[in-house]
């Protein structure tokens, strides 16, 4: 009852061991729920990964088949939008498609915690790449690297351009987290605030406990459309990921 | 993340029923999200790295590396039946040839055959009908030659049945052709 009252409280992060683990400087670190869903999830997506492959079949079973059908999946994405280079970085881009899916997979079983609903976790997942991109792209380009955010234009636009690019790069990391935290945090929200009003209305009695399966009916449409909003938002992290590593490989001049 | 501002907050068990706050800013949690996410997102990352790309890499390259091979086979198979194929084509067409040839051959020998036997068969037969016509002329001849003599007696004997008088068989003969106008 008071989880359905308050739809915010699935996102509150709790230590399931009251003491803490141990202190990195100075800062306790606690085993909490999102500890364990993130455990749960990197456990099930490496056995997803290696056990469905463990036959190696001509001819794929089932689990084998989804396996190499997200590989292809993601290694198509990586290889359209930034070429046959962008391919070493396929390790990378794979665990954070799987990470991500997972995760927002996994947040579905109700009950459960959606570890992509903290702004933490997809801010340090985007600070990741757009890290990632800043080195490889000084790496492979040096100082040229910062032509990024000059783009071809007249040349009285070029400080207006240049100041843009800068900026539209700099929020990159923001977009990118808060896009996937938002979209997570948003729809468990409705959920909840929808589930919410079905023990309301349960509870109520009379023609409003009859009445309570209109929104129990809308749980359900909106239970099908997170989990589209699930694979989507692991598949836009995913692409985003692909389009600035692209960028880092080959500045302006590819696509 | 302020120090203070954290170390005030972590002496209190964070989560510990405290509805005020929106729980993702809650700072006081993040050291332990960064903590289990460095660890659990760099372990899936080795897993995926070392062991399920490489598999699932390898894997697709051995089954398109088979299909090619099977592709490459197939297209193999199939250039040799077209050969076989044509190559007996070739060879119906050089028998049938050959046969049509014999054939004629044939034909034409019978025929030359038959055409020579008639010409022997025709030459006999004519040979025959000169030679029977011969006969019938000869014997059309001697037949009128006896119708004439025996014209001839017959007249004498009338002549000496009705008049008692004897003609010589010249006299006859005369009046038998000049009468028949022979």
């Amino acid at each position: 009852m008071a989880m359905a009252l308050n739809p915010m409280e699935q996102f509150e992060v709790k230590p399931l061991i009251e003491q803490p683990l141990f202190a990195i400087a100075g800062h306790p670190i606690y085993f909490t729920n999102q500890a364990l869903l993130m455990l749960i999830v990197t456990v099930a997506a490496s056995l997803f990964l290696t056990l469905a492959m463990s036959r190696r079949a001509l001819v794929p079973s089932r689990t084998q088949s989804m396996a190499e059908m997200s590989y292809e999946f993601v290694a198509g994405m990586l290889n359209s939008a930034a070429g046959e280079d962008g391919l070493k970085f396929l390790p990378l881009v794979f665990t954070l498609f799987i990470f991500v899916l997972f995760s927002n997979f996994f947040g579905m079983i109700p009950g459960s915690f959606t570890v992509t609903s903290q702004i933490a976790v997809t801010f340090a997942l985007a600070a990741l790449v757009i890290g990632i991109v800043i080195v490889v792209g000084f790496a492979k380009h040096g100082i040229g690297f910062l032509m990024l955010f000059v783009p071809k234009a007249p040349w009285y636009l070029i400080p207006l351009l240049t100041l843009i690019e800068f900026i539209s790069f700099c929020t990159r990391p923001i977009s990118l987290s808060v896009r996937l935290f938002a979209n997570m945090l948003a729809g468990h929200t409705m959920l909840a605030v929808f589930g919410g009003f079905v023990v309301m209305l349960g509870a109520a009695g009379g023609i409003l406990s009859v009445l309570s399966i209109a929104p129990m009916f809308l749980i359900v449409a909106i239970m099908l459309l997170e989990f589209l909003v699930a694979f989507l938002q692991a598949y836009v992290f995913a692409i985003l990921t692909c389009i600035y590593l692209n960028e880092a490989l080959h500045l302006h001049d590819h696509h | 993340m302020a120090g203070p501002a954290n170390t005030t907050a972590t002496t209190e068990v964070p989560g510990k029923k405290e509805p005020a706050g929106f729980p993702p800013f809650k700072t006081e949690t993040f050291p332990s999200q960064f903590f289990w996410l460095a660890i659990t997102f760099a372990f899936l990352f080795v897993v995926l790295w070392r062991l399920a790309t490489p598999r699932i890499a390898s894997t697709i390259s051995a089954r398109r590396n088979q299909i090619n091979d099977d592709l490459a086979v197939a297209q193999k198979h199939r250039g040799d039946a077209e050969a076989a194929s044509a190559a007996y084509q070739t060879a119906l067409a050089g028998a049938r040839a050959r046969a049509t040839a014999l054939a004629d051959n044939n034909r034409k020998s019978v025929v030359a055959e038959i055409d020579k036997q008639r010409a022997d068969a025709d030459a006999r037969a004519n040979a025959d009908i000169a030679k029977a016509e011969l006969r019938i002329n000869a014997m059309r001849d001697q037949a009128k030659g006896h119708v004439s003599n025996a014209a001839r007696d017959a007249a004498i004997d009338i002549v000496a049945h009705l008049t008692g008088e004897t003609v010589s068989t010249d006299d006859a003969t005369a009046a038998v052709r000049a009468a028949t106008g022979a």
